[in-house]
Order: C-alpha cells, then structure tokens, then sequence
C-alpha cells in the first residue's frame, strides 16, 4: 500500500512544504499559522482544480432545461414503466451529450489524496514524528510543534491532558460534524428532487445516515491530530459553499430549490398578471411527473 | 462467496448512496452494475465493475448499459 501511495505522499507533502516555505517569511517557520495555512492551502489547491469539473457539471444541468419537453414526453409515454422511463431519459441524454450527473469520479478522486494527507499528518502526529514524502525531519518536528489556537498540530483529543488541546479538538470535531451535517441536510430539503410517500423506506435511511455520519466523524475525531481535523473541517466549508451555490443559482430541476428559484425568476420578468401564472403552471405540473424517473432511479441504486 | 462480495456494495446502496442523491451517469447505475455483474459472472464480474466504474467518469456521457445483456431486469 505504501508504495502504491508513495507517488502521492511526496505530492501532497511537496504541497504543504511549498506553501509553508512561501508563508514562513511573513509568520515565522515554526508558526502554527504557516503550517495551519499551508494544509488549507492544500485543500484549496485540490478543490480549485476540481472546478472544471464542477462547471462542467452545472452546464449540463443547464443545458437540461432545453430537454424538458423530451423528458416530458418520455415520462408520459412510460408512465407505467419506470424501468424503461430510467432507460429512455439515459438515452436522451447520450443523444444530446449531456448527462446531468456527475458520476462518483469526483469523490473517488479526492479519497486517496485525503488517505495520503491523513497519512503524512499522522506521520507529523506520531512520537517521534515520522516523515513521509518529501518532508525532511526539521519539517515534521517544526510541524508537529506548530501551534493552531495554543494547541500543537500533531495533537489528539486522546493523546492528551491538556485542556487547550482538549478544548482546540473538540471545537474541530464540532465543525467537522456540524459542516457535514448542514450540508447533507440542506441537500436533502432542497437539492434532491422530491420523493414521494412510496419512496418512505429511502427517506428513514437518509435521515438515520444524516446523524450517523456526524456520529461515526466525532467518534473517529478523538484520534485525528489537528492537522487533518484542519483539513477536513475545510473541506467540509468548502463543500458546503459550493452546494450552496449550486442549490442558489443552479438547482437540480425537480428540487424544491429548483421550484424556488423559478419562482423567483417569474417574479422577476412578470409585469402583469398571466405570463407569471403561466410560469408558475408547467413548474407544477412538472412537480407530479419528475418524481418518476427520479424515484426508479434511486430505488435500484 | 458472490454473496460476501456483493454484501458491502448492497449496504452502500441501502444507506450511503442516498445520501448524495443519484450520481450516476449510466443505467442501472454503478453499484446495481456490480450486483448483477457479480452475482452472474463472480471473478469476472469484478473486473466488470472496475470497467464500468472506469468508464462512469465525468467524460462520459452515460446511457444504458446492463451487466448481463439479454436479461432485461436488476
């Protein structure tokens, strides 16, 4: 495993020294600010090159709104047959080479480089520390001396008796859970499109994993260092902004957010009464008949 | 033994991958793929996914796409 991962461990540590390097004139080399600044960085840099990725995806949900009437009619053709109503709409979205789902890549992606930096953190965390990549011993012990908020990088909530860290950990922890619930929760009341009542079974999973995630995360915190607990609580910001972002400008159609923001658009460009009524009338209708697709969909997922 | 295999990606189906809404670009997605893949075709199954999982990247533009093809049905 290590050496498959080797690649990656001097990547993700020739990052963190490059910023620390590039910090360490303004906040001093064993400042915990550089050192904190220089793992953000880190997620910075990662999430900034996924966003190509992620425009590409809000285009094709874009370019959705013109396949509408295509989509329509699929569902009204098959109404009865979910199976073949999934297998059509697939189908149109090849044909017009857009394809409003993201696929898993995005998250597959990120997993080792996280696996990596937890690696490398862990590394500065140990005692002695123990260097991974291109980090050289003065690094680690710089590193794992470093101060975020009075409490030393490579500290854990159970390697330790000292309140400030005890008090720096669980501060993280909460932010680590806080973050991954609101962004989960606001997915789920907005994001997706709506289910309905034979859908049920789906709604209790999703809200007993929506506290367990929280759960297994502030479980699991107590032996995370710092270093990651820096990492992922920016993670989570970052995530939780671009979902905002999304759920504001560019909705999933068939979300509420979606029926929000058109909403808000018939407002806008009506002056008089009918064309907002109008507007208003295909959303409802589309309401009723966008659930079928979805609903098969995420049944056989 | 296909049924160990399949049992991890069953419960990812029940309780992780609802929480991300749907994701997938192909039909059945990903993870119904694997299901059918392994359960018909064991050893080479695996590979399947792997193929598949490859294949369902921000590229790609989806579509329809059985493991077992002339069995209509996950």
């Amino acid at each position: 495993m290590n050496t498959i991962l080797n690649p990656l461990y001097i990547a993700v540590s020739w990052v963190i020294v490059t910023i620390h390097k590039a910090l360490s004139p303004i906040f001093g080399a064993d400042s915990g600010i550089s050192w904190s600044l220089a793992i953000v960085g880190l997620v910075i840099l990662i999430r900034v090159i996924l966003i190509p990725l992620f425009v590409k995806q809000i285009k094709s949900q874009r370019a959705l709104t013109a396949l509408q009437p295509h989509m329509k009619e699929i569902q009204k053709k098959y109404k009865d047959d979910r199976q073949k109503q999934s297998e059509e709409m697939m189908k149109l979205y090849k044909e017009h080479k857009t394809n409003p789902l993201a696929s898993c890549f995005p998250i597959l992606a990120q997993a080792p480089i996280f696996f990596s930096l937890f690696t490398v953190l862990n590394g500065i965390g140990k005692n002695p520390p123990v260097k991974h990549g291109v980090l050289t011993q003065e690094d680690v012990v710089s590193a794992a001396n470093a101060k975020f908020f009075g409490a030393p990088i490579s500290d854990t909530f159970l390697g330790t008796n000292i309140t400030t860290v005890k008090i720096v950990t669980v501060f993280l922890i909460a932010l680590m859970s806080l973050t991954t619930f609101t962004t989960q929760r606001q997915l789920m009341l907005k994001g997706m499109p709506k289910m309905d009542s034979s859908n049920n079974m789906m709604l209790q999973q999703q809200k007993i994993m929506l506290y367990a995630f929280p759960l297994i995360f502030a479980i699991s915190g107590v032996n995370f260092p710092i270093g990651v607990l820096i990492y992922w609580s920016t993670t989570n910001l970052w995530t939780w902004g671009q979902q905002f972002y999304v759920i504001k400008r560019n909705p999933t159609p068939g979300s509420p957010a979606y029926e929000e923001l058109q909403r808000k658009n018939a407002k806008k460009s009506g002056h008089s009464e009918s064309p907002t009524a109008e507007a208003i009338e295909p959303i409802e209708d589309l309401k009723g008949q966008r659930n079928q697709p979805k609903k098969k969909k995420k049944k056989n997922k | 033994m296909r049924n160990f295999i399949v049992a991890p990606i069953k419960f990812y189906k029940t309780w992780v991958s609802p929480m991300f809404g749907p994701k997938c670009k192909y039909y059945p997605s990903c993870s119904s793929y694997a299901v059918s893949a392994i359960q018909n075709y064991g050893l080479k199954g695996i590979a399947m996914s792997v193929w598949r999982l490859i294949r369902c990247n921000p590229w790609s533009h989806g579509g329809v796409d059985y493991a077992v093809k002339e069995k209509v049905g996950v």
